[in-house]
């Protein structure tokens, strides 16, 4: 997995590429330190580039959830298409995380 | 098992045929196999066999494209080579049919490889998928794949990920067990065999296994861990547990 980061007018937004699988937690803690930006309010990460997920993967979505609701930011995951979206519709991760389709 | 001839060492190429001779193989590593992997009903041709001999193709340097092609021949037995040469395990004394293939990956190297793309592309070049099946048995095997490396070979619970900062200590513990010789050389065996109507896939590994009593039937939406399996239970026709925990098949309907 690979991620860009920018700087939107009210967010800052990861956009997320590859696959998000269970041999990528080293580069969770890149995208956790994000988080740390001042005054941050809200936190989008794009999925729309996202070829797959795993089960694994989908825990490092919802750690990031965690990381963002313990300092007030709002967490949006955005775009999920094909198997992507399959996979969190069946762990019925929106019912915990914002789901941008 | 366990030794290396100095023609495999000092060879420069980095895939080698041999034969091992059937009447050779322990009866009770047969019956492990056997055990573990579970009788395939529908089962048909078996591959021709050079007097007693099987045919084993041996790997060192592994690399997706020489996979690839190894395990597009009928039958195909493919083991990576280990630091010391042949690697230990039953791997000699797995019956495969010509509708199938085995192969026995190192523990680093299924963790580095995405294998399940890779097995799903051969299955699917061996016409055994339509393009429409594909991605469900990889997501599947994807899980069997990383419960197999993360919590079979290299010993690492999904408790390891359940405190803040888990995931940090998570990916500490994955990088050090990746550096002991012992653990990052276990075995992950991949054991595809298929018929008309169906396509069966066992994922192995040398952990000390676990109770399948004990797996939640379903997983609370906040959970950080424990979905692989119900993954695998809601896309795949069947899902088997054999050997304490340590072979998980997969059965889909072709």
């Amino acid at each position: 997995m690979e991620f860009q980061a920018r700087n939107l007018a009210d967010a800052i937004e990861a956009r997320l590429t590859g696959r998000l699988e269970f041999t990528a937690h080293d580069r969770l803690r890149d995208i956790v330190a994000l988080l740390d930006a001042p005054n941050l309010r809200r936190f989008v990460v794009d999925v729309s580039g996202l070829d797959f997920i795993d089960s694994a993967g989908l825990g490092m979505i919802l750690i990031l959830q965690e990381e963002a609701e313990q300092k007030n930011i709002k967490l949006v995951v955005r775009g999920p298409r094909d198997d992507v979206k399959r996979s969190i519709d069946l762990a019925k991760i929106g019912e915990i995380v914002s789901i941008e389709y | 098992m366990r030794s290396c001839p100095s023609s495999i060492r000092e060879a420069s190429i980095n895939t080698i045929p041999f034969s091992v001779v059937a009447d050779l193989i322990p009866a009770e590593a047969g019956g492990r196999c056997a055990a573990r992997f579970g009788a395939f009903d529908d089962a048909d041709e078996a591959v021709p066999e050079e007097g007693r001999c099987r045919r084993v193709l041996l790997v060192s340097d592994v690399d997706r494209e020489v996979l690839a092609t190894s395990l597009s021949e009928p039958g195909a037995v493919v083991v990576e080579a280990c630091e010391g040469g042949l690697p230990a395990g039953d791997w000699a004394a797995v019956s495969v049919p010509a509708n199938g293939f085995y192969l026995s990956l190192a523990t680093a190297t299924a963790f580095s490889l995405v294998l399940a793309p890779l097995v799903g592309g051969v299955l699917a070049a061996r016409r055994v998928l339509a393009s429409d099946k594909q991605s469900v048995v990889e997501l599947c095997l994807q899980e069997a794949v990383a419960n197999a490396v993360i919590h079979g070979n290299l010993g690492i619970s999904s408790s390891a990920k359940d405190h803040p900062e888990g995931y940090r200590v998570y990916s500490q513990l994955v990088n050090s067990r990746l550096g002991d010789l012992e653990l990052r050389q276990r075995r992950v065996e991949v054991f595809a065999r298929w018929s008309g109507g169906a396509l069966d896939i066992s994922v192995a590994d040398q952990g000390i296994g676990f109770d399948v009593a004990k797996l939640p039937a379903e997983i609370g939406s906040h959970s950080r861990s424990g979905r692989g399996f119900v993954f695998m239970r809601a896309l795949a026709g069947q899902v088997v547990v054999t050997d304490g925990g340590r072979c998980t098949s997969l059965r889909f309907e072709r």
